[in-house]
C-alpha cells in the first residue's frame, strides 16, 4: 500500500511512517486548540494549514484530511 | 654540502619560519626542485627544512584496482597511488627521499597532535628509509621565533609513538567503515539505476545523519500551539513603560480577552525587587568555541573561521589553533603579550589597565588538550593587509585573552510587581553596574539595557494601554553547522580538527541542504537504510565508545589491534545484508537521489495553478531552456517563462523586491545579476514603456 499523501510504502495500510508521526501529532494538539479558542475540527484543520510555523508534513495531513471532510460532507448531501 | 639535518614540516609556510627561527642570521635561503620548496639554514650544523602538504600518506586497499566490498586488507601507501586527485605528491615525495639520503639527523617539526604525529611518521618511515625511530620531535604551540629556538634546542628526543598510533587507528577504522559502508550504498544505487552516484557515510556521518534527521521529523510534523500574551503600557514620570502579565502564557482566547478589559484605569506598585548579579569573565577560545563565536558575531562558517585561525597561525599571530583547551598557562608570558598588543592604539588602554594589575590570572575553562593550550595572541602584530576574515578572527581572539584577565562584570535588575484589580504585571529593567571584563570584548557584548526611574512600593501607576498579543509555539529550530558542531562537542564525536569536514561532507552528498540544515529525501533514505541494516553505525553511544577507546590508545591502555578486530567484526554481517537487499536499497536511494535532484532544481511555487512547482526545464527539441511548471507533464498548467540563453542560471532563492515572485541568479561574462522571470513584474514597466 502507498500513502495517499505521499506515496511511500504505508505502515498498516494507512500513512507512511512520516505522515502517520505527524498525523498523531495533528490529532493530539485539537483538543488544546478546542480549548483554547473553542473551534471544530475542520475550523482547526484549516487554521493549522495556513499557519507558517506548522510542519510541512503536518500542514499536508492536514490538507488531506480537510479535503477527505469535503469529500464525506459532499456525500452527505 | 655535506651530512646536514633534515627537519619534515607539515606546510610550506611553518618550513620557513622554523628556517628562519634556526638560521644564526635569520637568513635562511629557499630553493626548490620540481616546485617543491625546501629551505636551507646554517647554525651549528647545516639544517634542511623541507615541508609536506598534510597527509602525503594514505590506508588504501592492499589489491589496487578492486573496488568490490567487503574489504578489509589495508595498506599504508603515498597518497597518489590512492587519489587521482593528488599526482602532485609523487615530485613531494621524490625530493622529500632525495633529501632524506644525505642527512645524519632528522627532525619531525609537524604540528604536535594526532593528525600531525601520523603525517610526520609515515614520511620519517616511507619516505626516509625507517628513519621513525632515530627521529627527534619539536613540539610549539606558536611560530614565533623564540618557541621554534627552543623547541628545536630541547626537541624530543623521540617521536610520541602512543600518539601516533592513535592517529593511525583512527584512519584505519574511518577506512573500514567509510569505504565499506560508502561502496555498499553507492553500488547498490549504481546497480540498479545504472548511474553512478557517490554516496557515503561513516562512523561520524551516519550519527550526525541522526541527529539532523531527528530534529527534522520534529519540525516537519510540528503543530504550533496558540497562547496569548498581555502588554501593558504604563506611564510613569512621564515616561511610557511596557510591562508584561505576570502568569505570561494564557491559555485561552476567553480569559486573555476577560483580563484586558479588567485592566483598565490605576494601579500600583505592589514589590520592588532589586538582585544585583556577576557574569565570570569569559574562558579562552578552543577551536569549536572560536568557530562558534565567528559563526554567531560574523556569520563566518566554520572552515572559514579555520581557514582564517590558520593563516594568523602560520604567519605567527596567534597560537595553534586547533587545540580543545581552555586554558593558558604563565609559561606563554602574559605580560610580555600583552606589552607588545599594547603598542597599538586599539588596545594600548585596555593593556595598560591590565598591565597595571599586580598578578595576571586568566579566568580558565575545565577543557584541556595535552599538546597546546587555548588559543593566544603571540604578541606579534599584523601586516596591513590582513583580509577582512583574519582581521576580524584576530580581533575576537585578542579580546578575548585580554577579557579572560579581567574582572567579572556586575549587573542589577529591577522587577516590579504592579497590581490592577487584583491582576499582578511586571515590569524589568537591567543595566551594568560594573563593566568588568567586557570593557576588553566591548564591539561584541550583547548587553541591552533598561533603564526604570526610582520605583516604590504603592506608588501609583496609569495604565495608557492594555494590548492583548496572539502567539504560538514555536517549532525546535534546525540545526545550523555552528549548532551542529557544539552537538558534536557535547556527546563528544569526530576530533577538533575533523568536524568542520564531516559536517561539510554532509553538504556535498546532498544530505542536507541550506544555512539552516534542512535533511533532503536522499538524507532521509540514506539514514532509513543504514537503521534497518546497520543501527550499530548510527549510534551515537557506539561512535562516543569508540572515540574513547582511540584516545586510550594514546595512552596506552588500549590496543589497535583489539580495536580493528572489533571494527571487521561488527561490519561483516552488516555488509552481508547489505549485498543480500542490494536491489531493494538501490531502488529507494535511486528515487531518493531523483527526488532530491528535483527538489534542488525547484524555483517556487507555480503562480498560475497554485499547486505546481516551477523548474528551469531544457527542451530536448530545441535545446532552449525556460521556466515550466511541473503539472506541464501531467497537462493541468502550461505556464512558461522565457530566460536569457547564455551565461549560466542557479537559484538563489531570493524573492523580487517588486512583485515578491522568486528569483534567479545570471552569471554572464563575469557578471552577476539577479532576475526576475515575471514578465508583469513592476520593476520592468520603465523598460517596457522604453519599448513602445
Amino acid at each position: 500500500m502507498k500513502c495517499p499523501i505521499c506515496g511511500r510504502e504505508t505502515i498498516d495500510g494507512g500513512y507512511c511512517k512520516f505522515h502517520e508521526g505527524a498525523r498523531q501529532v495533528v490529532i493530539r494538539k485539537y483538543e488544546k486548540w478546542r480549548k483554547a479558542m473553542g473551534i471544530s475540527w475542520k475550523e482547526y484543520l484549516s487554521k493549522i494549514a495556513k499557519n507558517p510555523l506548522t510542519g510541512e508534513w503536518a500542514k499536508e495531513v492536514a490538507l488531506y484530511l480537510l479535503e477527505e471532510e469535503n469529500k464525506k460532507n459532499v456525500k452527505n448531501g | 654540502m655535506g651530512k646536514y639535518t633534515l627537519i619534515i614540516t607539515e606546510k610550506p609556510d611553518t618550513a620557513r619560519r622554523i628556517a628562519s627561527a634556526l638560521d644564526q642570521d635569520q637568513n635562511e635561503k629557499g630553493t626548490n626542485e620540481k616546485g617543491v620548496p625546501y629551505y636551507l639554514a646554517r647554525r651549528d650544523t647545516d639544517i634542511v627544512v623541507v615541508p609536506a602538504l598534510g597527509h602525503l600518506y594514505t590506508v588504501s586497499a592492499e589489491k589496487k584496482g578492486s573496488s568490490s566490498y567487503p574489504v578489509f586488507n589495508y595498506k599504508w601507501v603515498p597518497r597518489f597511488v590512492a587519489e587521482r586527485r593528488a599526482r602532485h605528491v609523487r615530485k613531494w615525495l621524490d625530493v622529500i627521499m632525495k633529501l632524506s639520503k644525505n642527512a645524519d639527523r632528522f627532525v619531525d617539526a609537524c604540528d604536535y597532535d594526532m593528525e600531525g604525529s601520523v603525517i610526520g611518521y609515515c614520511i620519517l618511515k616511507y619516505a626516509c628509509g625507517g628513519m621513525e625511530k632515530a627521529s627527534r620531535r619539536m613540539k610549539f604551540s606558536t611560530l614565533a621565533e623564540e618557541e621554534l629556538e627552543k623547541a628545536y634546542v630541547e626537541s624530543l628526543p623521540h617521536l610520541d609513538f602512543a600518539l601516533i598510533e592513535a592517529g593511525k587507528t583512527r584512519h584505519e577504522v574511518d577506512w573500514l567503515y567509510g569505504i565499506n559502508l560508502s561502496r555498499a550504498l553507492t553500488f547498490a544505487a549504481k546497480n540498479w539505476s545504472g548511474k553512478y552516484r557517490t554516496l557515503s557515510t561513516g562512523r561520524v556521518q551516519g550519527p550526525l545523519l541522526k541527529f539532523l534527521v531527528s530534529r527534522e521529523n520534529t519540525a516537519r510534523s510540528f503543530v504550533p500551539t496558540p497562547y496569548w500574551q498581555i502588554k501593558a503600557k504604563l506611564q510613569m514620570n512621564g515616561q511610557i513603560f511596557t510591562a508584561e502579565f505576570a502568569n505570561q502564557a494564557i491559555e485561552t482566547w476567553k480569559e486573555a480577552y476577560t483580563l484586558s478589559t479588567e485592566c483598565k484605569g490605576r494601579g500600583q506598585i505592589e514589590k520592588v525587587t532589586v538582585k544585583r548579579f556577576q557574569q565570570p569573565a569569559p574562558v579562552p577560545f578552543d577551536l569549536g568555541a572560536l568557530q562558534v563565536e565567528a559563526y554567531s558575531l560574523f556569520g563566518y562558517d566554520l572552515k572559514k573561521t579555520l581557514d582564517a585561525a590558520q593563516g594568523l597561525y602560520l604567519d605567527a599571530l596567534i597560537s595553534y589553533p586547533r587545540t580543545s583547551s581552555q586554558k593558558l598557562p604563565p609559561r606563554i608570558g602574559f605580560k610580555s603579550i600583552l606589552k607588545s598588543l599594547g603598542s597599538t592604539i586599539e588596545y594600548k588602554g585596555l593593556t595598560a589597565h591590565l598591565l597595571a594589575k599586580t598578578v595576571l590570572k586568566p579566568h580558565e575553562g575545565s577543557r584541556e588538550d595535552p599538546a597546546h593550550p587555548a588559543i593566544y595572541p603571540t604578541g606579534k602584530l599584523p601586516r596591513p593587509f590582513l583580509n577582512k576574515s583574519e582581521r576580524n578572527i584576530w580581533d575576537i581572539i585578542v579580546r578575548r585573552f585580554m577579557a579572560a584577565f579581567g574582572e567579572p562584570a556586575i549587573g542589577q535588575s529591577t522587577k516590579a510587581d504592579i497590581t490592577i484589580n487584583g491582576n499582578v504585571f511586571c515590569l524589568r529593567g537591567r543595566q551594568t553596574i560594573q563593566q568588568g571584563w567586557q570593557q576588553f570584548y566591548a564591539p561584541y557584548v550583547n548587553s541591552e539595557e533598561t533603564l526604570l526611574p526610582p520605583l516604590n512600593k504603592g506608588q501609583p501607576v496609569d495604565f495608557k494601554k492594555v494590548i492583548v498579543e496572539d502567539r504560538f509555539t514555536r517549532p525546535p529550530p534546525r540545526y545550523n553547522p555552528s549548532s551542529l558542531l557544539q552537538k558534536m562537542e557535547e556527546v563528544g564525536i569526530g576530533t577538533k580538527a575533523t568536524r568542520a569536514d564531516s559536517i561539510q561532507t554532509l553538504y556535498k552528498r546532498r544530505y542536507v541542504r541550506n544555512e539552516r540544515m534542512t535533511v533532503t529525501d536522499l538524507g532521509f533514505e540514506v539514514l532509513e537504510v543504514l537503521k534497518s541494516h546497520c543501527q550499530q553505525v548510527v549510534s551515537v553511544e557506539m561512535t562516543k565508545e569508540l572515540e574513547d577507546r582511540i584516545n586510550r590508545i594514546g595512552q596506552n591502555s588500549e590496543k589497535r589491534e583489539d580495536i580493528l578486530a572489533d571494527a571487521i567484526r561488527i561490519l561483516k554481517p552488516v555488509l552481508k545484508e547489505l549485498k543480500q537487499k542490494e536491489l531493494r536499497i538501490g531502488e529507494r536511494l535511486s528515487n531518493a537521489f531523483e527526488k532530491t535532484r528535483l527538489e534542488e532544481s525547484v524555483i517556487g511555487a507555480c503562480p498560475s495553478c497554485k499547486t505546481g512547482k516551477l523548474l528551469v526545464i531544457y527542451s530536448r527539441k530545441t535545446g532552449k531552456r525556460f521556466v515550466g511548471c511541473t503539472n506541464y507533464f501531467t497537462g493541468l498548467c502550461k505556464t512558461s517563462f522565457a530566460l536569457p540563453q547564455r551565461g549560466t542560471i542557479r537559484l538563489n532563492g531570493g524573492k523580487c523586491s517588486a512583485c515578491g515572485w522568486p528569483t534567479l541568479q545570471v552569471r554572464m561574462r563575469g557578471k552577476t545579476c539577479v532576475l526576475c522571470f515575471n514578465p508583469d513584474c513592476a520593476s520592468k514597466e520603465g523598460k517596457r514603456r522604453d519599448q513602445n
